[in-house]
This record gives structure tokens, C-alpha cells and sequence, in this order.
């Protein structure tokens, strides 16, 4: 812990006006909270987005841009900053420019999982770190569990995106449904074992977010006439191989297999569509939609 | 009496004349050797003594001192033995000085007067030839190897017994001298061709342009998805070996002892696949007496590395250096050594841990996990892969089926058409294949028109290219333009390059 970082470092106890309305209502909240950067405004909409860490690719495109649409709505993302749903969440907000707010497990000045520091400065600069656990405290599993408690209290409504059936964002969706706050979940295939906690959320009532809209409807937002995504014009051969690309990684070897092509050709078409940003490259020559 | 014999010895892969002097006179009886030996080489003398006196010659009770000249140099190895006895027999006017003379002699001997192989004949021969000898005497298992070098004749024997005859009788000796090998490329040992590899077709594709234009190439992809399996038949689509070359290879192979028994000279390119446990020095070359490593083994062919990420990170920085100059230098208190190393690096390695990323269903890494896996390789070794290509798992419907595949020697005839290519363009300069084409030089042989480098400025600034990435890109293209025969590179070319850049750690892992 540097000193710069411990002077930045804020904390506010449950009787001073700051302390987050929403959370005063609850009992067996945190007597005090420590901040770095501000706490969420309290006047304004917040979403928590919750899910796996071990998220695939489809996940992480529905996390992120669910979190940039509400966020550009000027709804607050909140979420814990974990590997997968959550770091992807916070990456949605802050390419929306909108203001995102990560509650972790240790204390705030240290930044767990460490692979995250590049997010963990950027969510410090537009929004904030908070923590009940004082500065120093190192990660400890049991922690975790009860920070969820503070992630739900803090927003409006809680979204989960991927999780299995014994997930720890179904522990958000718990501390959410005492709380008596909507929950919405992220339909997945049915085979997918990381559905399955998403479609059992479903089963007992939970909301569909089949779009952000869905999320924005529930929370009353009215969202003006959506701008119409710019069309770029695709040249035919460009089509064919761009419709056999989803949110499920497809590989170059199965795109030559599926349009009969040349490889040398499918993978000229491919650089050129992910140059014009209408694909992403996940991995060596995994591809996936980016719309 | 005093006599002389010519032997050599061999250092790293250069041989250089030892004289094997020896001399009996009267005294106390001892057999006394000397000229900065190490114990292998002195114990030369119990061997000689014990095989003479089994060949029926006895040693007289004399003092017999043996002195190998130049004496300020370190000798090792075994094979003086024969020169050695050599010496004897002439000291003790067995052997007729005439008939010593223009001949050099190496070989290990056993008690029982077998003599057995030793390593480095190749060069040994030659040296012999440079010396102006008209004849060299080898361990009969030796023969093959030092017969592929002409304007000498090379005699194998078997048993000192035979040295004996050969050194009385020339005539009769030249009869029995090897005849020369003929020089002829062979096919790969286990006979490896691309018709066996169904399907994979952007591996396929990408092995094809590496060779063409010595590309380093690294494959990424689940276990068992036959990254293995290519990587073996790269040597066969790489241009046939040429006389030179195989002497250059041979000459390496002949030092580390592995022509011993073999039918002549190296005739295949070498692929070696060193396991991941190697250390730097294995790899590199070293140890006490200094020997060329797998990258000099590798030489004018592959070196391939499976499971890249499990490699020491000494054992892989090591590799940089060679990389950029086709040599390694070795320096010792002993002295330095330089050994070739072109070859060709292919590497493989699991997406992840587990091996399955993307594939979430099997994979259970976590991000966190993934990205560390891929940062146990440097940034600037991933740096001098050109080609970087996904194997992804074979269908069921590609494995079973019985398609005529294309076979090696077709791709073999782009590959040495696009070589010949290169040739001509870099004639007169220090480089000869694309891959070596130095970063000042990509303006003059590899100009962009208009809108190609429009693509290559779009390429530069979407996907955050290094500028080292950049060139990389360059120069793959003109491999491709030069498989495709075209003078000029264009827009496809480029596109194609793009996607096989290396890999790009920010985007990975997420």
C-alpha cells in the first residue's frame, strides 16, 4: 500500500448522510464503508451484473453489451470485478463512458484478482472501489459471500448472466430476492451447463433479459429511439462467411469447411471483416460476431 | 627407436593433426604418455599393451614413452588408440617407416584387439585430405561415413591384426580401400508425407508458406488435434537436400558420434523434437567437452518444440540469438566454438492449461489462469514466430474419410519454385529466404503499392501492431506473392499474412 493510496482512501460510517440510502434499509449491513473514488449516486438507477468467472465468449459479449446500453442510459453497473461476467460488466460501462461501481471481498486498496489492474484504475477514476473489509485485508474466500449482500443492496435490480447451478451469483439472486429486489436473468442454451442457474432463475420468476431493453422496461427508463447501428455493406463473399460466425467461437478451420472455400480465401475475407470491426479474433483463429 | 604416426582430434566439430610419437629405449621398464592428455587418452596405454600382447606381439621390458604433439592442447577422446599401437609397432621396427608415411589413423581398440568407432571421422577424412595423406585408417564401422570424401582412400579395419596388414602391404591395403559413396537424398526415416493428414487445411496451408520461406511457425490448438503429426512431415515438403548442405549437417552428426553403423553422409533433413525437460546447454550446445547441441543437430532442417510454454525460460531465450545469426558461439575457458544453426523453429502448444479453450464446456481455466499460461512464453521469442495458425479438432466425417490427399513432393514443387524465387532476388546478399530479410531492407525488395499499404496502415491501427509484427506481416506476404509467382505483393497477400500474425496476448484470455 503506497501512502498516495492510503490518503485516497475513504470511509464512511452508517449514521453520517453520505452512507448509501439503499443500504440503510437492510439490516446487517456494514457498519462503515471504504471507498476509493465516490460512492454510487444514490438518486440514480443501479443494475448489479453478476455471473461466472469461468464465462465463455457468448457471456462475455451479453455482459458487456448489456452493461454499455443501460450504462448509456445513465444507469450505474455494479458488480465485484471478478474474472469473466463481472470484469466484462465493468469493461461494458466504461466503453458506454457510463459510471460503474466494483464491491470487493479485500480490502480496497488491493486489487484482486491482480490480472484486472488496468480495470481496477479505470473503475477507480469513473466510479468506485468500495469495501466493508479495511485497507489491507488480504482476499479470503470467506469473505466473498457476504459482499454479494452489499453488490444486490446497492442496485435497483440484479442481472445474472452465466452461471451454473451451484453458482455464487446465485448467492447475489438470494441476498436480491430477501431484499425484494427484481431479478433478471440472461436466457443460455439448455444444454449449456452454464444455464443452468440462469434458466432455474427464470423458472422461479425471474425476469427475461432477452434484451437490455427488457432491463431498461423494468426500470422505467424510457429509452429514446435507439439509433440505428451504422449497416456496413458486405460483399457477397464477405456474407457467406460472415453468417456462419455467432457468439460461439467458430473456428478457421470449420468456416472452410462449412462455405467450401479455400482457407487462403476464407482467411482474407476474415482479416478484411475484422478489420471493418465486424468480428473479433478471440483466439488463434477463433472467431466471434461483434454486433 | 623413435617413430611417428599422424592422428587427429577432434574439437567441438573442427578436427586438427596430432602427431603420435613414441619412442623405446633402455631403462627402467614403464610405459610412460604424455602431452596434456586426459584420462581416457592415457589410458590408451593399458588397452595398447593389453590387445598388442592378445594379438601375439609382446612389448619388450623397455622404457616406452608415447608423446602426442602439439603437446600445449588438451586431447580427448579414445580415438588415439590405434595410432598409438600404430606408433609402437613402427618404434619396434615392425612396421616399416615408408610404409607410415601420407597416412592418417584414428580408432578405439579393445583388449581383445577389436577396434571400435569413433565420433568425428567426417572431419578427420578431410583434414586428411587437406594434409596431402593418400590414405586414412578408420574402425571398419566408421568406413561408410569418411568414404563420401573424394581424393582419398578410406580403409575400415576391423582388428589390429588388420592395421598390421594394412600398414605392411600398401597394394594390398588400397584393395580393400571403402568405395566411394555416391551422393543420393533418401526419403524421411519413417516415411512421413502430408497425404496422411486429412482435413486441417489452414494447417496445411500455413506449414506450406513457413517452408517456403523459412518461416518460423508456431501451431496452437487441444491435444490430439495432430500439431504432432504435421510438425514431422514439415522436413518433407522443405526443397531436397543438396551435397552441401548434408556435409554441413553430416559434419555435426559425425562430431556428436551418430554416423557410426550409417550408410554414408546425412540424406534426409533432420528433425529434431527435443523433450521439454532439455536444458539451455543441451539445446544450445556446451558440457565439458564441447559438444553441438539440438539447434546445431537442427541445422538445415526443423527443430521442433512441443508443449512450448512447459520449456525453461533459459532453455528458450537461448534460442534467440542462434535464431537471428543461423550460428551459435559457445565460449569456454577452453576456447570458443562456433557451430551452424539454420534451422527452422516449429512450435506447439495447448490454447491453455487444460488444453480446451475456447471451448467452455471442457475448458476449466480461468482467465487468469490462461493469459499466465501463454506469459511463460516471451514476448520477444513469440516475437520470431512469422506464422501463427489454430489446429483445430478434426471432424469425425474428415478422419474416417478416404480422400486422396495432396502428397509432400507436390507441395515440395511450390515450396522450391517460391525458394528459387528468393534466390535470385537476394543473389549477392547476406541473407537468402524472406524470414532473413533484415527490417532496412523491406522497402527495396518488398515496396507496397497504394492500397495495400492503405490495408496495411488499417491492419496497424485496428489490431494495435507492434512494429516488429508489422514487418513480420511484410514478409510473409511477399512468401505468399512468391508462392503465387507474382512480382508485386497485393491486398490478398497481405490479408492472408494478417491472419497469421502472432499471437496477441492483450485480446487473449478474455
Amino acid at each position: 500500500m503506497t501512502d498516495r493510496e492510503e490518503i485516497r482512501i475513504q470511509y464512511i460510517r452508517q449514521e453520517e448522510s453520505g452512507y448509501p440510502e439503499k443500504l440503510k434499509v437492510y439490516k446487517g449491513m456494514p457498519k462503515g464503508l471504504y471507498f476509493l473514488g465516490r460512492l454510487p449516486d444514490k438518486d440514480r438507477p443501479s443494475v448489479a451484473v453478476v455471473g461466472a468467472r469461468r464465462s465463455d465468449s457468448y457471456g462475455n459479449e451479453t455482459a458487456r453489451t448489456f452493461a454499455k446500453e443501460l450504462a448509456a442510459k445513465g444507469v450505474q453497473i455494479i458488480s465485484g470485478m471478478a474474472w469473466g461476467i463481472d470484469g466484462m460488466a465493468h469493461e461494458g460501462a466504461l466503453e458506454a463512458g457510463g459510471d460503474t461501481f466494483a464491491v470487493l471481498g479485500c480490502g480496497v486498496d488491493i486489487c484482486y484478482p491482480a490480472g484486472h489492474r488496468r480495470l481496477y484504475e479505470r473503475i477507480m477514476e469513473k466510479g468506485g472501489i468500495l469495501s466493508e473489509q479495511p485497507p489491507g485485508m488480504p482476499p479470503i474466500a470467506g469473505h466473498f459471500p457476504a459482499r454479494n449482500r452489499i453488490i444486490s443492496g446497492l442496485s435497483d435490480l440484479v442481472l445474472v448472466v452465466e452461471a451454473k447451478e451451484k453458482s455464487g451469483s446465485l448467492i447475489t439472486a438470494d441476498f436480491a430476492l430477501d431484499q425484494g429486489k427484481d431479478i433478471f436473468a440472461v436466457p443460455g442454451r439448455v444444454t449449456d451447463a452454464r444455464s443452468k442457474g440462469c434458466l432455474n432463475l427464470i423458472r422461479q420468476g425471474a425476469g427475461v433479459a432477452d434484451s437490455p431493453q427488457a432491463v431498461l422496461d423494468a426500470l422505467g427508463i424510457f429509452s429514446g429511439k435507439n439509433k440505428e447501428p451504422e449497416k456496413i455493406l458486405l460483399a457477397k463473399e464477405e456474407n457467406i462467411v460472415y453468417s456462419w460466425i455467432r457468439l460461439q467461437p467458430v473456428s478457421l478451420e470449420e468456416l472452410v469447411r462449412k462455405t467450401q472455400m479455400p482457407v487462403q480465401k476464407v482467411l482474407r475475407i476474415l482479416v478484411e471483416l475484422e478489420l471493418k470491426g465486424c468480428i473479433r479474433e478471440i483466439q488463434k483463429n477463433d472467431y466471434i460476431r461483434t454486433d | 627407436m623413435f617413430s611417428t604416426i599422424l592422428s587427429a582430434a577432434v574439437v567441438g566439430i573442427d578436427a586438427y593433426p596430432v602427431q603420435v610419437e613414441a619412442d623405446i629405449c633402455d631403462g627402467l621398464p614403464q610405459f610412460c604418455m604424455v602431452g596434456d592428455l586426459s584420462h581416457e587418452v592415457r589410458e590408451a596405454a593399458d588397452r595398447v599393451r593389453t590387445a598388442l600382447r592378445n594379438t601375439q606381439i609382446s612389448m619388450p621390458s623397455k622404457r616406452i614413452t608415447v608423446n602426442l604433439s602439439p603437446a600445449h592442447i588438451r586431447k580427448e577422446g579414445t580415438g588415439f588408440d590405434l595410432p598409438v599401437a600404430a606408433a609402437l609397432l613402427a618404434a619396434l621396427g615392425i612396421l616399416k617407416e615408408e610404409n607410415t608415411k601420407d597416412v592418417l589413423i584414428v580408432g578405439e581398440i579393445g583388449l581383445n584387439g577389436k577396434v571400435r568407432p569413433v565420433s568425428g571421422v567426417l572431419q578427420t577424412v578431410m583434414l586428411a585430405r587437406d594434409l596431402g595423406c593418400s590414405l586414412c585408417l578408420v574402425p571398419k564401422e566408421n568406413a561408410r561415413e569418411g568414404a563420401c570424401i573424394q581424393r582419398i582412400r578410406v580403409v575400415g579395419v576391423e582388428t589390429l591384426g588388420e592395421l598390421l596388414e594394412c600398414l605392411t602391404d600398401r597394394e594390398a591395403c588400397v584393395k580393400r580401400a571403402e568405395p566411394l559413396a555416391e551422393w543420393k537424398e533418401s526419403a524421411l526415416e519413417g516415411g512421413e508425407d502430408f497425404r496422411d493428414v486429412n482435413g486441417q487445411e489452414a494447417v496445411r496451408r500455413a506449414a506450406e508458406i513457413a517452408a517456403a520461406g523459412m518461416h518460423n511457425f508456431l501451431m496452437i490448438g487441444s491435444p490430439g488435434a495432430g500439431k504432432t503429426m504435421i510438425a514431422r512431415r514439415l522436413p518433407s515438403i522443405l526443397p531436397r537436400l543438396t551435397m552441401e548442405e548434408s556435409l554441413e549437417i553430416s559434419q555435426v552428426y559425425s562430431a556428436c558420434g551418430l554416423l557410426a553403423g550409417k550408410d554414408g553422409l546425412v540424406a534426409a533433413r533432420p528433425f529434431r523434437a527435443p523433450h521439454h525437460t532439455v536444458s539451455a546447454h543441451a539445446l544450445a550446445g556446451g558440457g565439458r567437452k564441447v559438444k553441438p547441441g539440438e539447434i546445431s543437430l537442427a541445422t538445415r532442417g526443423v527443430l521442433f518444440l512441443d508443449e512450448l510454454p512447459e520449456f525453461s525460460k533459459s532453455a528458450l531465450e537461448v534460442l534467440r540469438q542462434p535464431m537471428e545469426e543461423g550460428q551459435v558461439t559457445i565460449s569456454r575457458t577452453s576456447g570458443t566454438y562456433v557451430f551452424p544453426a539454420h534451422f527452422q523453429l516449429v512450435g506447439a502448444m495447448n490454447p491453455c492449461k487444460c488444453g480446451y479453450y475456447p471451448d467452455r464446456d471442457r475448458c476449466q481455466c480461468l482467465p487468469g489462469e490462461i493469459s499466465q499460461y501463454l506469459h511463460r512464453i516471451s514476448r520477444p521469442l513469440l516475437d520470431r514466430m512469422d506464422i501463427c495458425v489454430e489446429t483445430a479438432r478434426v471432424e469425425y466425417q474428415e478422419l474416417a474419410q478416404n480422400r486422396e490427399n495432396e502428397c509432400s513432393s507436390d507441395i515440395r514443387c511450390r515450396v522450391e519454385t517460391a525458394q528459387r524465387i528468393q534466390k535470385r532476388r537476394y543473389c549477392g546478399q547476406n541473407w537468402q529466404f524472406n524470414s532473413g530479410l533484415p527490417s532496412s531492407a523491406i522497402r527495396v525488395f518488398c515496396p507496397l503499392g497504394r492500397e495495400e499499404a492503405k490495408v496495411m496502415e488499417r491492419a496497424y491501427e485496428k489490431l494495435g501492431l507492434s512494429a516488429r509484427a508489422y514487418h513480420r506481416i511484410i514478409k510473409v506476404a511477399r512468401t505468399i506473392a512468391d508462392l503465387e509467382e507474382e512480382e508485386r505483393i497485393r491486398r490478398e497477400h497481405i490479408l492472408e499474412a494478417v491472419g497469421y500474425r502472432s499471437l496477441d496476448q492483450r485480446f487473449w484470455g478474455r
